[in-house]
Order: structure tokens, then C-alpha cells, then sequence
């Protein structure tokens, strides 16, 4: 019998079941009512920055804050998010470019070919990563990584094809201190593991006699993953992904310390800028009046970007419950 | 055999040159595929191994146990702060979460199930910063810089997932056990509590663990909220609090040695406790994700 059929059972009840089930479902309600707060807490703080300008001029303009000089002589400040919305969209395309593709292939080696006393340590190792505080991440990138990569990667790609494509060349003379590039890559690291976790997911849930009937046919075991795991579980792959890229939009701290929080968007992948997170994170200590409900409206862009996100995912993979497996 | 039966027999069991091809290929996409597995796992050694080397030096009584502003610095201020704030969070979030992952497992109708996963999933989806935003708004206006501010901004990241992980060990409970407590005359509200929740328990256990290590490592809603300090604070309103992360933040680009190396002694310390964690609740259960 369905567990909710049974406790409604007339038998079974007494009258306190009543007062304790509602206590419960106060928290379900206490959950709703904390994310209409959280919107509307957004919402409303920047409400002030609506009276000056609109959100596609927000959206649309580069600088950061431009004084714009009025008839009467005085100055309206208008503020403008295009390059953090760049340099967010930017770093978590190179995360996913970096991740997707070795994240996925480690789920196969996990899920098709790892004998189980490999299997089971690896995939033990991956969830630590992501037990990791990012704060760590960022420490060791600021110290490690971030010179690790300028001297290698963006280097080798600076003088190669860099001198052909501005958006891949250095700054002339010596490399910057931080870079856009240096950001996704770090990124990319800590999206790994939920990569990995949500794909190897999905692909342990395709059964092994689809795979056993294309081998059994003379496939290798190759075209039978390419046939047959991976078509099948093409939409757990793309919600594995879109998760990570949700993780990667939001994640704050690691890249506020590799990024450099220059203004403006940059004219290379190799020069600093700054993200949607890292700039709310520079900027809201101090903030007052408008400058904070611009900051606020910030918060409320990557609000929505992962909200349509968290919509997305469960829309695609709702009939599986795999996100037990992320958090 | 005779020398023509032999030829034949060789001729049909030499491999053509598509199957060649073929079994080269999986050669080759089997070594990519452990290669990317290797990846996966590699940065996990690395950063152990950096940390460990970097902070080793500073690991002393005094950075346990002093000040940061005594003449032998230390974080000890910041690891009372984690723990308050981190506790307060827990405080709040294990009863709300524990409570809802109950009803949704045990008494919702699947409307409402559904509707309650739906919001997990987008809190759990909110990035860090926008909780500290939230919490940044309701309180800093009202009581300051604070630590309680801290504490809320923690405590929205927890609680989805004390939620999830509860309502997903209870479902778990075979339902006869339920049956059977309730065949006994054992009213539902007990039988909730002290036999399917009590059953599911240390599954309870774990998802409030993971929330806690999530908690002391979270620093990017600190920054504006407890904003951190050097002095020792304890939990009044108002009060700004240091906090593990927030050290590593402000150290981290340090001028002096002594700090850069409080960083990394710190990263040590807070990377081993939320280790410690995961592996002490994750590696009892990590068979049946794998088999």
C-alpha cells in the first residue's frame, strides 16, 4: 500500500496525527514562502534602479556606472551589467567546454569499463572534490594553478594562433596578473565531479541487455557505448551538464580571487574582468542608494539565469530522481 | 588437416581489415576514456598535496589557539565564529528541513510532492551569493554587519539540502514497517517519528553532515553579512564574526608571508574537517551507489 494511503487510514488516526501533520507541512510551506521572500526581497531592492533606467539598458550597457549630465544641470547616474554578464557567460562556457567532454568520457570509464575495486574508489574520490570549499580552490589557484596556466596553456596559445585572433593574444610586454581564461579553467575543475556524478547516473541506468544485444551482434565495446548508452542516455547527459553550467554561473568566491575584477569587458580571454558573482561580492559592502539596488539587480539576473536552469533540468529529467546524486 | 584445409581455416580466421580498424578504434577510445578518468580525480591530489606542503610550516598551538591580533597571531577567533554560525544554521535548518522531508516522504499528496521537489530543486540551484544577498536585504538594514545575517544566508543553502536527503532515506523504509507499527494501534504520528524516522535515521544523519561541511565552507555570503574581524565575537545581534573562510579570503593576497601562510593553514584545517566529514557518512553507503 502507498505510504500517504496508509496514514490517512480512519483506523489509524488519532486526533493528534492531525495537529502533527500540519506542523509538518508548515515546513514544506516555510520552504515556499522563504523563496517568494527571496524573490521578493530582489525584487523590491531594486525597484530603485527601475525608476532610473530600464532592465535592457541595464543589461546592455557596458560601464559600469555612467554619470549622464541632465538638462538642468544636474547628473543621473545609469549603471550597466553587459560586461559582467559577459565575463560570467564567458568563464562558465569554458568550465562546460573544458568539463563536459572529460567529465562525460571519466562517467564511461566509470559506469562501462572500471572493474568494481577501481569503480568504487574512483567514484569516491570524485565526490570528495566537490566537498571541497571553494575558497581552497580559489587560494590554490590564486598561488598555483593561475601561474601554472599563464606559463603554459595561454602562453603556447598566445603565440600561436594568438597572433592572429586579438581575442586569444596577451597583453604586449608581460602576461597580466589575472585572466577571463585562467577563471573558467578553475571553474571547469570544480564542476567536474557533478559532471561526472549526474552522467555516470543516467548512463548506470541503461540496461545491460541493450548493450549485450549490439555486442552480441559483433559491435565493440566503443560502438556500443557510441549506439547505444550514449544516445539513450542523451537527455541525462544534457541535464548533467546544465546543472554544472547553473554551478559555474553562481559560483562566487574561487573566481572573485583569479579573475582580477577589472571593469569593463576585455578585449582577450587572457586579460582580466570580472563575473556577475565576483562583481556583487566587490561591490555591495560599500554600495549605497541606487549603486545597491544596481548591485541587487545584479543578484536578480544570475537569480533568474539559474532559476531557468533549475526549471530546465527538471523539465528534462524529471522522471529520474538523479539530482540525489549532486547534493 | 591437409595443407588446402589449412589455408582455408587461416583465410577464414584472419581478421579483415574493417574489423582491424574497428578493434584498433576501441583501443584507442578505451585509453581516452581512462585518461579522462585520471583527469577527473587528478586535481583532488593536487590540491591536497599543495595545501598540505604550504601550510605545514604554520601548524602550531598558537595559530589554534590565539587571536589574530595577539603577538603570536592565530584563527582562533575564526573558528569559534565558524562554529556559531555554522551551529546557528543547523539550528534552524535541521528542524525545518527534517520536518519537510517527513511530510513530502510520508503525508503529501503527489501535487504537492511534486511542487515541494520543484522548489528544492531551485534552492538548491541559488547560488551562494544570492542567499547572502537575501540575507544581506532582511538584516544588515536592521541589525548591521552581522553574524545572524551569516547565519540565514547559511542556513537557505542548508536547508534544501537537509530536505532532499531526508525525504529521500525516508522513502526508502519498507512500507511493511510502517504496517506493522501501525497494526499494532501505535497512533501516526509516533509511528512517524519513532519507527520510520528513527529507522531512516542515520540517512538523516548524513544529509545534515553534508549540510554542515556545505556550511563552514561557504564564504562568498559572509563577506557582506559577518563580514569578519579580528576580534572574538560571540553571537550577539549586531556583532560582526570571523569566520575559516573569510580568513582565507583576506589573506590570500597578502603581503606578508605570516598571513599568506595563515591562509593556507587555515585552507588545511578546513579542507580536513570537510573531508573528514564527507568520508565519514559517505564511505558507508558508497557501495550501493556503485554496485
Amino acid at each position: 500500500m502507498e505510504v500517504r494511503a496508509l496514514h490517512s487510514l480512519r483506523g489509524a488516526r488519532v486526533a493528534g496525527d492531525k495537529y502533527f501533520t500540519r506542523l509538518m507541512s508548515a515546513a514544506v510551506i516555510t520552504l515556499g514562502l522563504l523563496l517568494i521572500a527571496l524573490i521578493g526581497s530582489l525584487v523590491s531592492a531594486s525597484m530603485p534602479l527601475w525608476a532610473v533606467q530600464t532592465p535592457l539598458s541595464f543589461l546592455s550597457t557596458p560601464a559600469w556606472i555612467t554619470g549622464i549630465e541632465q538638462a538642468d544641470g544636474s547628473t543621473v547616474e545609469v549603471y550597466g551589467a553587459a560586461a559582467a554578464l559577459f565575463g560570467t557567460a564567458v568563464t562558465s562556457l569554458i568550465a562546460v567546454a573544458f568539463a563536459a567532454p572529460i567529465g562525460i568520457f571519466g562517467a564511461i570509464y566509470l559506469v562501462e569499463y572500471a572493474p568494481k575495486r577501481v569503480a568504487i574508489p574512483l567514484t569516491f574520490l570524485v565526490e570528495l572534490i566537490a566537498a571541497i570549499p571553494s575558497v581552497v580552490f580559489g587560494l590554490w589557484a590564486v598561488k598555483d594553478l593561475s601561474l601554472r596556466l599563464r606559463d603554459s596553456i595561454e602562453w603556447w596559445i598566445a603565440s600561436t594562433v594568438g597572433q592572429f585572433i586579438p581575442w586569444l593574444s596577451e597583453e604586449p610586454g608581460s602576461p597580466s596578473a589575472d585572466s577571463i581564461f585562467r577563471a573558467g579553467f578553475l571553474l571547469a575543475i570544480m564542476i567536474l565531479p557533478m559532471i561526472v556524478a549526474v552522467s555516470r547516473e543516467f548512463m548506470r541506468s541503461v540496461p545491460v541487455s541493450l548493450r549485450e544485444g549490439y555486442v552480441g551482434m559483433g559491435a565493440t565495446k566503443w560502438e556500443s557505448i557510441r549506439d547505444v548508452v550514449l544516445p539513450t542516455a542523451r537527455i541525462g547527459l544534457i541535464g548533467a551538464v546544465l546543472l554544472a553550467l547553473g554551478r559555474a554561473l553562481g559560483e562566487t568566491i574561487a573566481v572573485t580571487m583569479v579573475i582580477g575584477n577589472a571593469e569593463g569587458i576585455p578585449s582577450s580571454l587572457f586579460l582580466p574582468g570580472n563575473t556577475i558573482a565576483s562583481k556583487i561580492a566587490n561591490t555591495i559592502g560599500e554600495a549605497t542608494d541606487v549603486q545597491r539596488s544596481a548591485v541587487v539587480a545584479l543578484g536578480l539576473a544570475l537569480f533568474i539565469l539559474t532559476f531557468v536552469i533549475s526549471i530546465l533540468v527538471r523539465v528534462l529529467i524529471r522522471r529520474f530522481a538523479v539530482i540525489k546524486a549532486v547534493s | 588437416m591437409t595443407e588446402a584445409s589449412k589455408s582455408i581455416r587461416d583465410e577464414l580466421l584472419k581478421p579483415d581489415s574493417g574489423s582491424v580498424r574497428r578493434s584498433r578504434i576501441d583501443w584507442i577510445m578505451r585509453r581516452v576514456f581512462e585518461a579522462s578518468a585520471f583527469l577527473t580525480v587528478l586535481p583532488l591530489f593536487v590540491v591536497i598535496m599543495f595545501v598540505f606542503v604550504r601550510a605545514l610550516p604554520w601548524l602550531n598551538p598558537a595559530f589554534f589557539f590565539n587571536n589574530p591580533l595577539d603577538p603570536e597571531p592565530g584563527i582562533f577567533n575564526a573558528i569559534i565564529g565558524s562554529i556559531q554560525m555554522s551551529g546557528l544554521a543547523m539550528l534552524i535548518t535541521a528542524p525545518i528541513g527534517i520536518a519537510g522531508g517527513v511530510y513530502l516522504s510520508e503525508f503529501a499528496s503527489s501535487r504537492v510532492v511534486s511542487i515541494g521537489e520543484t522548489l528544492i530543486d531551485i534552492l538548491l540551484g541559488v547560488p551562494s551569493i544570492v542567499a547572502g544577498i537575501f540575507a544581506y536585504l532582511l538584516l544588515v538594514p536592521v541589525l548591521g554587519f552581522s553574524a545572524w545575517a551569516g547565519s540565514l544566508a547559511l542556513a537557505v543553502l542548508t536547508l534544501p539540502i537537509v530536505m532532499r536527503t531526508t525525504q529521500e532515506v525516508m522513502r526508502l523504509v519498507p512500507v511493511s514497517i510502517r504496517e506493522a507499527s501501525l497494526a499494532l494501534g501505535i497512533p501516526v504520528w509516533r509511528t512517524t517519528l519513532l519507527v520510520t524516522l528513527r529507522t531512516a535515521f542515520p540517512g538523516v544523519l548524513t544529509g545534515l553532515v553534508l549540510a554542515l561541511s556545505r556550511a563552514l565552507g561557504e564564504t562568498a555570503p559572509l563577506i557582506f553579512t559577518a563580514k569578519g574581524t579580528n576580534a572574538l565575537n560571540f553571537l550577539e545581534f549586531g556583532t560582526t564574526m570571523n569566520a575559516m573562510p573569510l580568513v582565507i579570503y583576506r589573506y590570500a593576497g597578502a603581503a606578508e608571508d605570516q598571513l599568506v601562510g595563515q591562509a593556507w593553514a587555515t585552507a588545511l584545517v578546513l579542507m580536513a574537517v570537510a573531508l573528514a566529514m564527507n568520508v565519514a557518512v559517505r564511505w558507508r553507503t558508497i557501495d550501493s551507489r556503485v554496485a
